[in-house]
C-alpha cells in the first residue's frame, strides 16, 4: 500500500518535470537576457494607489497654469485622500467640477488660484466646501 | 456572558441607493437635488429615478415616449442608460466592500452580502464605517442592512432605508427588541425578501397577513402546506441562516443576451446579423465565466404595441458537445431563421444558454469537434478585440464595421467617463 503510493508520485513528479521545460528549445546560441525577463512597467501601478477610488479628468481652462496644470491636462484625482492645506483639489462650486489649491489659513478656508489673472474664493468653512477629490498627478501634454 | 454580546456570524446587505441615478451624480453635480430618471435601452421607459423625481409622480417602467412631452415643465432630466459607467461603478462598489470584508459576495449590479462577525455595537459601528468609505471613495449613497441570516440583512436594510432617523444603517440584533417587533407587525408579508405577490395572497388567505404572522407561523406548516423554500424564509427570519453564502459568478445556470431593438427588424438577412452579434457576445460571456454550454435556445418577439402582436418564433437546439466555441453558436442560432415571416415588424431577439458546465467537465468524442475549435478561433478574437476595440473584428455578419440601424438608441447618455480616454469629466480652471 504504501509502496504503491510511493511510486505513483514519483511517477507523477516525473511528468511535471518533464512538462516544466521553459519555453521551446532551439537550436542555437540562447538568448542571454531569457533568465532576466520581467513585465514590462506597469504606469497604473506607479501612478495610481487606489485603483477602487480613482479617477481622471481632463482640465478645461488656465487657472492653475502656476501649479504646472495647464488646459487640457489629465489629472489624476484619488477620492480616499484627505485635503490638507496646500493639497490640489476638485471642489464642486455653482454645480460645476473646479480644480484649485486647498489653503486652510487662520481658520479661512481658499480655493486659490494658480494664476495671478484669476481671483481666490473665500469658502466659510471646510464643511461649507464639497470636495471632489484630491488631485495626486497631472499628466502634462507637450 | 451577558446575552447578545457574544461574536457570532451575521451577514450584511449593502446596496447603492438610486444606483444608476447616483452614478450619474458622481460626474454630472448639476444632478445634485434635481428630478433624474434613467432610461431603458432604446430609451423606452423609466427603469431608475431619483427621490426628487419620485416626488413628482413619475414611475418605475413609465414609457419615455409619455413623459417627454411634459419633462421639460416638469424640470425632469432624462438619462440614457450608460452601462459602461454604470458596470465600473459597480465593480469599484464591489472593490470597496472587498477593502471592508473578507468575503464579499456580488448579489446584482447595486447590491452585495457580506460575512462578518462581531458585537451589535461592532457590527454598528463597522456598518457606519463602510457607509462613509462608500461615500467618501466613490460618492455613491449606500444603505447598509446587518442581520443573522441573508433575509434578516434584506429586511434591515430595507428599514435603513425607510427609516429617516437610522441614518441608512440598520443592524437587526441593535435595533430594541419592542421596535423590531412592531416594525414586522406594521411591515406585509410581501416585504420578505423571495415572497412575491401570488404567494403573498395565499399566506393572507391562511391568515398571514404582516411579516410577524409569517415568522410565528408553524415551520412544518408551511412546508406542507406551501414548499420548503416557503418554511426556510420563516426559519431565516427567527434568525437561522438557511440560504447559503455563496460567491457566485456572473453566470450560474443560464445567460442570457437579448435587446430590443431600435428599429424593428423585418428581413431574415438582418436578424441572421443580429443573432450572430449576440451569439458571439455569448460566446464571450461564457468564456469569460469558465463555461461550455450544452442547450441554445433562439427567440425573436413582436412589440405588445404592435398589430404583429403575438409572433414569438423560438428554437432550442441541444449542442453536439458542451461548448462556448463563437464559430459553433454563430451557426446554431441560424435555427431560428426559417421560423421567421418575413416583413414582420421584430422588436426584440434573444439567445438563451442553458445546461451550463466548466469546460472539460465531460469528455467530448473527436467525432463531435469541429475541426476549427481545436484553432482557437475564440481567443484569437478576443486578443484583437481587447487591443483594437469591440467592432474591430467579429465572424460573419457580426464583423460589419459601421452600427448597424437596430442597434441600441442611447440619445441622451451622459459621457462614458471611466471607460472612454476623450469622454473623461471636465474640471474647470478658471
Amino acid at each position: 500500500m504504501r509502496i504503491d503510493q510511493i511510486q505513483s508520485l514519483d511517477e507523477a513528479d516525473l511528468t511535471q518535470g518533464l512538462h516544466q521545460a521553459p519555453g521551446s528549445v532551439a537550436a542555437g546560441f540562447p538568448s542571454p537576457a531569457q533568465d532576466y525577463q520581467t513585465a514590462p512597467i506597469n504606469l497604473t501601478e506607479h501612478l495610481i494607489r487606489d485603483l477602487n477610488s480613482t479617477f481622471l479628468v481632463r482640465v478645461a481652462g488656465d487657472s492653475m497654469e502656476g501649479a504646472g496644470i495647464s488646459h487640457g491636462d489629465e489629472l489624476i484625482v484619488d477620492r480616499s485622500r484627505t485635503a490638507r492645506d496646500m493639497s490640489v483639489v476638485v471642489a464642486i462650486l455653482d454645480g460645476e467640477m473646479t480644480v484649485k489649491r486647498l489653503r486652510l489659513i487662520n481658520g479661512g478656508v481658499v480655493l486659490q488660484a494658480e494664476n495671478p489673472s484669476y481671483p481666490s474664493i473665500h469658502v466659510q468653512g471646510l464643511s461649507e466646501l464639497d470636495i471632489w477629490g484630491v488631485v495626486i498627478k497631472c499628466i502634462h501634454n507637450l | 456572558m451577558p446575552a447578545g454580546s457574544e461574536a457570532r456570524e451575521y451577514i450584511a446587505l449593502i446596496d447603492v441607493n438610486s444606483f444608476y441615478v447616483s452614478a450619474e451624480r458622481v460626474f454630472d453635480p448639476t444632478l445634485r437635488g434635481r428630478p433624474v430618471i434613467v432610461l431603458s435601452n432604446n430609451d423606452g421607459c423609466v427603469i431608475a429615478l431619483s427621490k426628487e423625481a419620485k416626488a413628482l409622480g413619475v414611475t418605475m417602467g413609465q414609457p419615455w415616449f409619455k413623459l417627454s412631452e411634459t419633462a421639460d415643465q416638469l424640470g425632469l432630466v432624462a438619462k440614457s442608460s450608460n452601462y459602461e459607467l454604470y458596470g465600473q461603478m459597480s465593480d469599484r462598489f464591489v472593490g470597496v466592500l472587498g477593502e471592508c470584508a473578507s468575503q464579499v459576495q456580488k448579489y446584482s449590479i447595486d447590491e452585495a452580502f457580506v460575512k462578518l462577525t462581531g458585537t451589535p455595537t461592532e457590527l454598528l459601528t463597522w456598518a457606519k464605517m463602510v457607509k462613509e468609505r462608500v461615500w467618501k471613495h466613490l460618492g455613491l449613497p449606500v444603505c447598509v442592512g446587518v442581520g443573522a441570516s441573508k433575509t434578516l440583512a434584506k429586511l434591515s436594510n430595507r428599514a435603513a432605508k425607510k427609516l429617516d432617523h437610522l441614518g441608512g444603517v440598520c443592524v437587526w440584533e441593535a435595533v430594541p427588541e419592542a421596535h423590531r417587533e412592531q416594525l414586522l407587525s406594521n411591515l406585509p408579508v410581501d416585504e420578505v425578501w423571495g415572497i412575491g405577490g401570488r404567494m403573498a395572497k395565499r399566506l393572507i388567505g391562511r391568515g398571514m397577513y404582516s411579516v410577524k404572522d409569517f415568522r410565528d407561523a408553524d415551520p412544518v406548516m408551511l412546508r406542507d402546506r406551501f414548499s420548503v423554500v416557503i418554511m426556510r424564509l420563516c426559519l431565516e427570519l427567527r434568525g437561522t441562516p438557511c440560504l447559503p453564502f455563496e460567491e457566485e459568478t456572473e453566470v450560474k445556470g443560464q445567460l442570457i443576451v437579448s435587446r430590443s431593438f431600435s428599429e424593428p427588424v423585418t428581413t431574415k438577412a438582418e436578424m441572421a446579423q443580429v443573432l450572430s452579434v449576440y451569439a458571439q457576445r455569448a460566446s464571450e460571456r461564457l468564456r469569460r465565466n469558465h463555461r461550455e454550454a450544452r442547450t441554445l435556445t433562439v427567440w425573436a418577439k413582436t412589440s405588445a404595441y404592435s398589430s404583429d402582436a403575438g409572433n414569438e418564433p423560438t428554437v432550442t437546439v441541444r449542442l453536439a458537445s458542451a461548448t462556448a466555441d463563437p464559430v459553433t453558436l454563430t451557426r446554431e442560432v441560424k435555427a431560428l431563421l426559417p421560423k421567421l415571416t418575413e416583413g414582420t415588424r421584430y422588436a426584440k431577439a434573444g439567445i438563451g444558454l442553458t445546461d451550463l458546465e466548466e469546460p472539460g467537465q465531460a469528455a467530448t468524442f473527436d467525432l463531435f469537434a469541429d475541426a476549427h475549435e481545436d484553432r482557437n478561433i475564440a481567443p484569437l478574437i478576443e486578443s484583437i478585440k481587447s487591443k483594437w476595440s469591440q467592432p474591430s473584428i467579429g465572424l460573419g455578419a457580426a464583423g460589419l464595421k459601421v452600427g448597424q440601424a437596430w442597434e441600441m438608441k442611447r440619445e441622451m447618455r451622459s459621457p462614458r467617463y471611466t471607460t472612454q480616454w476623450d469622454e473623461l469629466p471636465i474640471v474647470h480652471a478658471k
